[in-house]
């Protein structure tokens, strides 16, 4: 049984394996060991010259004497499984837009989508908003919502709001000016 | 601004607690504690932010507050982008900001969550004692979600300053939910027994390893923990225990291997080698790269050999041998495809660029040659971390490239506006001289006098018709003929004077409706021409300001376009380095996998000499004897 003692490097093995392991706590998040300055910098450099351009692109295609933006938003929204939104402004289709999954939980959970952002000249416009999706017991859902408005010198806000009626156990749908 | 109306409710501090608690690889948390959207553009950056996408969401909120649109949110929006930094890997301005809340608002609520939010800051940068001192001023003011959070990153803090026994005693006072405890008990028992404290490390891994789990992450850290306490048994020479243990591990979970090579030892702690044979022989046809199915393959010949077996130990070395060559080869290739630097792009060939950095994790490696060598890469934190970065100024470059794109295009638009206004004014000026407002107002003024003097006197053939003052002319021109008083006209004066009676009648009768119809014509012409004022004063001011407008717009591009270019050379300067890091990091991992390779294949071969030395010595040994 000599050999035995020739052999004593597996066990050795396992336990530094072993040791490996247990040096390696589970992470419930990632804890970045090192900081990276470097790029810290940069991404913050790069964040502001982002937000100034992003402003400029806005302020030049959408200056706000004649800027309109069009917010859709749901509250609640059980009665109302949102697929699309049609905007018309003046008669003429502006927007049409499909929703993703990602993009409706992110309105379930109270973001608000800019739909459409676009120029009007000052004075009265009609807005045409037509829901389609999926409404109560499965049903297919189309559901149009009207609002004439006062476009005057500032930029204009409007919120296209889906809500639920719990007494008619229907949605019901809105657009709002802001003030 | 205010919301016409509407009773959204959104989870707006649930924002952070969603980047701490995604990042633990836990179901997201609902934080309870809403509050009305009043400003339309904050809906819009927690839509983007919903959607995992940071970046958005950063862009619109920096932009929303620069521009002063969600003022009914300030404190909240600070609080949001302090989490964002934090989720973007900015963790100095999330500090700052976090900093700047907690000297400005008294708000007790606003104030917990900031020395929360500032204790994850320091905890992230490894300054414990700072993250201890800050989750400390935290005056239990936070909402459920983040409380679980709380407690774990207070355990965390305790237990990263070797404060074991404090950390437990949080934990243990702690009542929350069970994923959150389980993690933290984890790694407590870990770091206990790191800090050679066994058996109090032992009972807390224990109850995580005997837990019920109700999804495949705990089951996963059932696995890790009752693996953990086998190995922390094995090193201590607690072979029964350590076995009892490792087999609680599920056979075919990503633990496995591990937990069979440890049962297996834990047999040959015993001497009981022909038992430790069933777990080894089990991982001898499994994934070579795993450091445990390696050891196997010298693990099994070594137990043939303790039981006598020696030509079965023979063929198991040279099956060993074999397998190390020919992965050695593989991890030369790998190796060098790493070094060529063909590594870190193929592993994001297949990235989703809007999947937010904190919630982001490389889960496969490509499907290729290399991509079984990447697995152990790829779960290393400090790996991960660097991919993150690599991948962030990525996406800064593309969002650059973007601009750089857009910028031309707006010195376009702007220089067309430029000429199209220098052609339209010329036109525009013409027709503005062409419009007298004051005239048309003086003959406003004219008539808005007729129609009071015609009221004063009651003058009711001045609000006649055309045609009624031409037929009240005829009758009084008559009245002034020189035939008029002839006796033989008496007949035609009779008739005037009935017409005349009859028509003056009328417009007596019409006068009142007459004189309010004038008043209101005059309001509207009033109307009309305010409207043309305004329209006026509107083209005046567009006149004057357009040059100033464009102007502007022409030295913010000129100012912004060398920053841009600055910016974009920048980033691809730090890509680069970040690149070399990472494949620096991958190319020493390869190596040390290959290291290990080569020293079980010494060992191997050093086995197998050994025996065949004993097989001559045992031959010779006969023939002396005959």
């Amino acid at each position: 049984m000599k050999q035995s003692r020739n052999f004593s490097w597996p066990s050795l093995a396992g336990l530094l394996l072993a040791s490996l392991w247990l040096a390696t706590p589970a992470s419930s998040e990632t804890v970045a060991p090192v900081i990276d300055e470097e790029v810290q910098d940069l991404k913050a450099e790069v964040l502001n010259l982002n937000r100034e351009l992003f402003l400029l692109e806005e302020e030049l295609l959408f200056p706000a004497n004649t800027q309109i933006a069009v917010f859709v938003s749901m509250d609640v929204g059980e009665f109302f499984s949102l697929d699309s939104v049609q905007v018309t402004l003046d008669g003429k289709d502006v927007s049409n837009y499909l929703y993703t999954d990602r993009e409706v939980t992110a309105l379930h959970r109270g973001g608000v989508h800019k739909i459409f952002l676009g120029n009007v000249k000052t004075g009265d416009h009609e807005l045409v908003a037509i829901f389609t999706g999926e409404g109560p017991h499965g049903r297919d859902y189309k559901r149009g919502a009207t609002v004439n408005f006062n476009k005057a010198i500032g930029a204009k806000f409007v919120e296209l709001q889906i809500t639920d009626r719990e007494i008619k156990q229907q949605p019901e749908f809105f657009v709002r000016e802001w003030e | 601004m205010r919301p016409g109306g509407g009773n959204r409710r959104v989870q707006v501090v649930a924002t952070l607690v969603m980047v701490l608690l995604l990042g633990a690889g836990l179901a997201s948390a609902r934080d309870a504690d809403g509050l009305v959207v009043q400003d339309p553009h904050f809906g819009e950056v927690l839509f983007y932010f919903y959607q995992q996408n940071d970046f958005d969401a950063l862009t619109h909120l920096m932009a929303a507050q620069a521009a002063g649109r969600v003022s009914s949110h300030e404190v909240e929006a600070e609080l949001l982008r302090g989490g964002l930094y934090l989720s973007y890997g900015q963790h100095r301005d999330a500090g700052k900001i976090f900093n700047r809340l907690l000297a400005d608002v008294s708000d007790p609520v606003v104030r917990d969550r900031a020395w929360f939010y500032l204790g994850k800051v320091r905890f992230q940068r490894a300054r414990y004692g700072e993250a201890e001192a800050a989750l400390r001023q935290v005056q239990g003011n936070l909402p459920p979600g983040l409380e679980a959070e709380y407690v774990l990153l207070l355990a965390q803090s305790l237990m990263a300053q070797s404060r074991f026994a404090e950390a437990t005693t949080v934990l243990d006072g702690w009542k929350g939910a069970a994923d959150w405890t389980a993690y933290t008990r984890f790694n407590l028992g870990v770091a206990q027994v790191r800090n050679d404290q066994l058996e109090a490390g032992a009972r807390v891994l224990d109850r995580v390893g005997t837990m019920s789990a109700r999804t495949p992450e705990l089951a996963s850290l059932r696995d890790k923990a009752n693996l953990a306490l086998g190995y922390a048994r094995l090193q201590s020479g607690e072979a029964d225990q350590a076995r009892a243990v490792l087999q609680r591990v599920r056979l075919q979970g990503p633990f496995s291997n591990k937990a069979l090579l440890g049962v297996g030892w834990a047999d040959a702690l015993q001497d009981n080698y022909r038992s430790a044979l069933v777990p080894w022989l089990e991982l001898r046809d499994r994934d070579l790269l795993d450091g445990a199915v390696q050891e196997s393959l010298l693990a099994v010949p070594y137990a043939f050999g303790r039981l006598d077996a020696h030509g079965s130990a023979v063929d198991h070395y040279l099956t060993a041998l074999g397998a190390f060559d020919n992965e050695l080869s593989r991890l030369d290739v790998a190796i060098g495809r790493a070094r060529n630097g063909e590594l870190v792009p193929a592993l994001l060939r297949a990235d989703d660029p809007t999947i937010g950095r904190w919630y982001w994790q490389l889960d496969d490696v490509p499907d290729s040659e290399d991509g079984r060598y990447l697995y152990q890469l790829v779960a290393d934190h400090a790996f991960q971390d660097g991919l993150r970065n690599y991948r962030d100024l990525l996406g800064l470059h593309d969002h650059l490239q973007e601009w750089q794109d857009k910028l031309a295009a707006f010195q376009d638009m702007v220089d067309t506006r430029a000429e199209a206004y220098a052609e339209r004014l010329p036109p525009v000026a013409a027709r503005m001289q062409g419009v007298n407002l004051a005239t048309l107002r003086e003959r406003r003024d004219a008539v808005a006098e007729r129609l009071t003097a015609i009221r004063a006197s009651r003058d009711v053939v001045g609000l006649a018709t055309a045609d009624e003052q031409a037929q009240w002319e005829l009758l009084a021109e008559l009245e002034r003929s020189p035939a008029w008083s002839h006796p033989d006209a008496a007949q035609a004066r009779e008739k005037q004077r009935v017409l005349k009676g009859l028509l003056s009648w009328q417009l007596d009768a019409d006068y009142r409706f007459r004189s309010w119809q004038q008043g209101h014509e005059l309001a509207a012409l009033d109307e009309v021409l305010l409207e043309s004022d305004r329209g006026m004063q509107q083209v005046y001011a567009a006149r004057d300001q357009v040059p100033e407008f464009l102007a502007d717009y022409r030295a913010r591009i000129a100012a912004l376009q060398p920053r841009l270019n600055v910016m974009q050379d920048s980033v691809l300067a730090v890509l680069g380095g970040q690149q070399e890091r990472l494949q620096l990091y991958a190319v020493s991992e390869l190596e040390a996998q290959k290291e290990r390779l080569l020293t079980y294949r010494v060992q191997a071969r050093f086995a197998l000499a050994t025996i065949y030395d004993r097989a001559d010595a045992q031959v010779a040994e006969r023939g002396d004897l005959q």
